[in-house]
């Protein structure tokens, strides 16, 4: 296929006309992660066309940065846009606005724009900066029309049949994707706990200096029709249990501890099929000094912003300095950002999801070698957060009864322990081991959950607070 | 057209009964035994042949002992049995399974058959058995019998002549050897009972192989004499005009070195060859497989998918049942999710059975170690509520008496793919009795009435063969047939009225299986649909909740876009599907039957 157009960073008169639309559209949608700041100008970073600009419809990549009130950082987005002289009267809720006598639209809305899309990457097919390519020795999906996921959060997603999933990254960054990266590297090593990658759509990302760096625009994945996350899962448990009050988390009918099991398991063959593809490295006392730096670092900024944390300071430092208790620590990649909502149940078990990080590190943060237990200490600290979860939930700002509360604590606890049993099961090494370093990195995930609920979920700050003061306490 | 019997009963339904009876053969008798022929019985009137019927069908498994006793003698007899067939039809039973009523000293249930051509003395005669078969296709019902081929009791002739006369012409008929060694790699299956497969018998200075009780010799199928007598075994019945076997125990007819003696090539060769007698002299007729086996491997019996299906027409799915139990218990659809994405398409020709309690406990041969503990912490809190690998206890005492769930298990029951098999009893909540030996707890008599023995029986209530439940939740002055009949809101007229709606539906019977999924993991959600040759859609959507809590759910319906779906129940309907997911909230244990049918159709 010829390209209808290369990359073009010069100003094009269609989608300039579209930005002033953009700025009131942004905020509406789900996957726009500064719903706090105030729009106040978008301007157009690129655009390549993926179709001829007179296609019906046409479909246009552009990567747009959005300037804010508060002055504060630009922040960098991608879209896939479609347009067409006049418009089907089902693509109504994802008009944008006109540009050139054309409406313009998300495209993802757009079952010929998802269609198209999708055979671009099942033929291996390059349209200008754009490299649509499919994941060499993996049975291609049916081309068809896909249809958008709803209720997502930070991306965009088109299913395909209860086949496959595309997923668009909102966020334009440099680099390869992690969760790109990540699933290659599984998919080289035959994982059955995440969903086999299928493709993806890779491009540039313009530097502003008339250069670009690649990044990746969207991937594309088996789908996991039938399936359920481990939150909502843990939830439902959690309930059957303070239903009942004078039963204990292994008596009643709702116990989670075998699929807590299982989900250690399914954790546990993750890290060692991220070592084996990526390889592992042995952080001696320096590299480890460097890990304690960094938790101190963050512990600071928390300190800055929660009296709570302040005054505890001393204490927390005591125990994030357990993670130098060993000397030496292995790392490898890791999920970086593992809480029971990334993980899938389906009927043939346990998958692990959206390995891009934690949202807010950079990208070099992110792709740095970790210790696993980073992610074994982020799972136990969602069990806690599912156990004491309802308690927030049921009466907000109520103060629980206290059976209920040491209830809760019973299935964290129980359920915390199952996790271990089934991560030493398959790597033959109990997280618990190494228990001042595990702790270091729960409470090191602790404290930055406190800034976090503070900053935005203030309902929910009782949570990481009772777990920190267990955490120093305990230590 | 056999004149003198089954001239029907008023308001039974127009079975226009062809005349043709096969004809029936000379059974090759095997010298030495003399057996009967069917030649001297009358048949019972034919219902016409229904390629599929038990595809559609709701099946009933009733024990002759315990339905109804005509004779005061305080056993359930056939002709007791045949003067409640109104009721079973008014029930909506298409087809109903009879353990085994033949000649046997009863040491299993009757699983230890000593004639294969008698009937069991307290039970009545064969020509009581043809009086009932006919009676029961006078009200379009059908019978399938239970038949086991595996083993014989040990006071069966054929063994008599075997132990006494090695070299004699039934010398052979069993499986003997010098020693106790051979086929060590076959599991003991009544664990509880039995230390070894092999049992020194000293009439004949051998030890000879049994799977299962050690008064049950198994036969030996690679003798061909074996094989001929248990099919013109087969052939008796089916001349009297039964509807099929269910083939007890049917995975461990051949013993062969370095196997666990299960599901081996020569099982199914065997199978196949019994397939063709049926289909070629008694088309209509059905096998329905007995193999406590994961599905994976339940579905070799079925046959060669090329061809629909050429060994057994029906099996039971085994492994969803407890799973139904552990969902529920779990709030959890994925218990059944999983053993579901696990069963495999099966032939054109073949279905399921799938049941919810039967005769024996329940099983839990096809769990895991941990979920087997699990299940007896949950459904057996009393150690006598166990019995070998599984729980003895009816449905109703399983779900502490709670109607939401009984309603719930009989929805999934009558909703998830294969033909249901209802447990009789449980249509009216019975209850259980754990004090009895074995598995009897849950064979007690047919609760008909609130009178003596329950209307079971006019004898000296002593004389009964299994107490009737007497206690004050479950005995039968709470729970029996004539006052669940006289009040509309009964469990009894819910079931029936459950089975009606199923009846007017064939993507239940037919249908594909779609399991939906959605967020909520608590709500089991499938849609079942059928096109029919005109191409005609029946699709029906089945929503479960799994939880005692109130639950919402989000389904993925854009497939149906514009459709409306309708409440099966209430016939109410509800709003059209349109460009989002379908939310619908569910009371605790709460389920929804809807018909989806494109708006325009509305009828």
């Amino acid at each position: 296929m010829t390209s209808p157009g290369g990359h073009r960073t010069e100003a094009a008169p269609a989608l300039e006309a579209l930005l002033p639309a953009l700025v009131g559209w942004l905020p509406q949608q789900r996957w726009f992660a500064a719903k706090d700041r105030t729009v106040d100008a978008v301007r157009l970073v690129g655009h390549s066309e993926v179709t001829s600009a007179d296609a019906v419809p046409a479909v246009t990549h552009a990567v747009i940065s959005v300037g804010f009130t508060d002055d504060g950082p630009e922040e960098t987005f991608q879209l896939l846009l479609g347009s067409r002289p006049e418009m089907p009267g089902d693509l109504d809720h994802s008009v944008i606005g006109t540009a050139a006598g054309r409406t313009v639209y998300d495209g993802l809305a757009d079952g010929e724009i998802t269609r198209l899309l999708l055979s671009l990457i099942v033929s291996d097919t390059t349209v200008g900066p754009l490299r649509f390519v499919p994941e060499p020795e993996t049975e291609a999906p049916i081309v068809g029309p896909g249809r958008p996921l709803l209720g997502e959060q930070s991306n965009s997603s088109v299913i395909y049949g209860e086949r496959a999933i595309l997923k668009l990254f909102r966020r334009a960054t440099p680099g390869l994707n992690p969760d790109l990266e990540l699933h290659r590297a599984l998919g080289r090593e035959h994982s059955v706990e995440v969903a086999p990658l299928l493709g993806a759509i890779e491009g540039e990302l313009p530097d502003g200096e008339g250069g670009s760096t690649p990044m990746t625009v969207a991937m594309l994945q088996d789908y996991a029709s039938n399936s359920a996350d481990g939150w909502s899962m843990a939830l439902t448990s959690v309930r059957d249990l303070l239903a009942e009050g004078d039963l204990r988390p292994d008596e009643v009918g709702g116990d989670f501890a075998g699929e807590a099991t299982r989900l250690g398991r399914t954790v546990g063959s993750v890290h060692q099929e991220l070592a084996r593809a990526l390889g592992t490295a042995r952080l001696d006392a320096a590299g480890v000094r460097g890990v304690a730096d960094w938790m101190l670092a963050r512990l600071e900024l928390s300190a800055q912003a929660v009296p709570e944390v302040a005054e505890r300071r001393e204490a927390i430092t005591a125990v994030l300095e357990g993670v130098t208790a060993a000397d030496g620590l292995v790392v490898h990649r890791i999920h970086g950002d593992l809480h029971l909502g990334q993980e899938l149940r389906t009927p043939r078990g346990w998958l692990v999801i959206d390995f891009e990080g934690e949202p807010s590190r950079s990208l070099a943060d992110r792709v740095r070698p970790d210790s696993p237990l980073r992610d074994v200490a982020a799972m136990l600290r969602s069990f806690d957060y599912a156990a004491f979860h309802q308690l927030a939930e049921w009466e907000p700002g109520a103060e629980s009864p206290s059976y209920l509360k040491r209830r809760a604590q019973e299935w964290a606890d129980r359920n915390r322990s199952a996790f271990c049993d089934g991560y030493a099961e398959i790597t033959g090494a109990d997280p618990r081991a190494d228990l001042a370093v595990l702790r270091a990195y729960e409470l090191d995930k602790a404290v930055y959950e406190v800034l976090y609920e503070t900053r935005n979920r203030p309902n929910w700050l009782a949570i990481p607070l009772r777990s920190m003061e267990r955490l120093i306490d305990r230590s | 057209m056999n004149e003198g019997i089954g001239t029907g009963t008023a308001g039974a339904p127009d079975t226009s009964t062809t005349g043709t009876v096969t004809a029936p053969r000379e059974p090759p008798t095997p010298e030495g035994v003399v057996e009967p022929s069917s030649r001297d019985f009358r048949s019972a009137r034919e219902l016409p042949v229904d390629d599929g019927w038990y595809k559609r069908a709701v099946f009933y498994e009733v024990l002759v002992r315990a339905f109804a006793d005509s004779n005061r003698d305080g056993f359930g007899d056939l002709p007791g049995l045949t003067d409640k067939l109104d009721y079973l039809a008014w029930l909506g039973v298409d087809c109903l399974w009879l353990p085994p009523f033949y000649d046997s000293p009863l040491r299993d249930g009757g699983y230890d058959i000593r004639d294969y051509r008698k009937v069991l003395g307290e039970f009545g005669t064969v020509e009581d058995f043809v009086e009932f078969v006919d009676q029961a296709h006078a009200r379009g019902m059908r019978v399938i019998t239970d038949l086991v081929m595996n083993h014989t009791s040990d006071q069966h002739q054929w063994f008599q002549e075997s132990r006494r006369d090695p070299d004699g012409p039934y010398g052979d008929f069993y499986v003997w050897s010098d020693d106790d060694t051979r086929w060590s790699e076959a599991r003991i299956i009544f664990v509880d009972t039995e230390s070894s497969n092999w049992t020194y018998d000293s009439v004949r200075g051998q030890f000879y192989w049994h799977r299962f009780f050690s008064h049950q010799p198994d036969l030996n199928f690679d003798n061909p004499a074996v094989c001929e007598a248990m099919i013109d075994a087969l052939r008796f019945w089916l001349d009297l005009g039964i509807d099929g076997f269910r083939l007890d125990a049917v995975p461990y007819l051949y013993e062969r070195d370095g196997t666990n003696g299960e599901n081996l090539p020569e099982t199914h060769s065997f199978l196949r060859r019994v397939r063709k007698v049926v289909d070629d002299e008694y088309p209509g007729r059905v096998l329905l497989a007995e193999a406590n086996q994961w599905p994976a491997d339940v579905v070799e019996y079925f046959g060669d998918a090329e061809v629909g299906g050429d060994e057994c027409h029906m099996a039971f799915h085994f492994p969803l049942m407890p799973r139904i139990f552990m969902a529920v218990r779990r709030e959890s659809r994925f218990p059944i999710s999983e053993i579901l994405a696990q069963t495999p398409e099966i032939p054109e020709n073949a279905q399921w059975g799938i049941f919810l309690r039967n005769h024996d406990e329940l099983t839990l041969e096809m769990v895991t170690d941990d979920e087997r503990d699990y299940m007896y912490a949950e459904y057996a809190k009393d150690p006598r509520m166990k019995a070998n690998i599984g729980i003895r206890r009816r449905l109703a005492p399983l779900l502490d008496n709670d109607r939401n769930q009984l309603e719930l298990f009989t929805a999934l029951l009558l909703s998830l793919p294969g033909s249901p098999v209802l447990y009789y009893g449980d249509e009216i909540g019975m209850g259980d009795n754990i004090w009895l030996g074995d598995r009897d707890g849950v064979r007690s008599p047919m609760q008909w009435t609130p009178d003596r023995n329950a209307g079971f029986s006019t004898c000296d209530p002593g004389r009964l063969n299994l107490p009737i439940v007497m206690d004050p939740v479950y005995g039968y002055q709470a729970v029996n047939v004539e006052a669940q009949s006289n009040s509309s809101a009964s469990l009894l007229h819910w079931n029936r009225r459950m089975i009606e709606i199923r009846k007017q539906h064939t993507a239940f019977g037919l249908g594909d299986f779609h399991e939906l999924g959605g967020s909520n993991s608590s709500v089991l959600a499938y849609v079942r649909e059928f096109v029919d040759e005109e191409g005609t859609r029946d699709v029906v959507l089945c929503v479960n909740n799994m939880s005692r809590f109130p639950q919402p759910v989000e389904l993925d319906l854009i497939a149906w876009k514009g459709w409306v779906p309708t409440e099966l129940t209430g016939g109410v309907p509800f709003p059209p599907i349109g460009e989002l997911p379908y939310l619908l909230t569910l009371p605790g244990h709460g389920f929804y039957w809807f018909s989806i049918h494109a708006s325009q159709e509305r009828s």
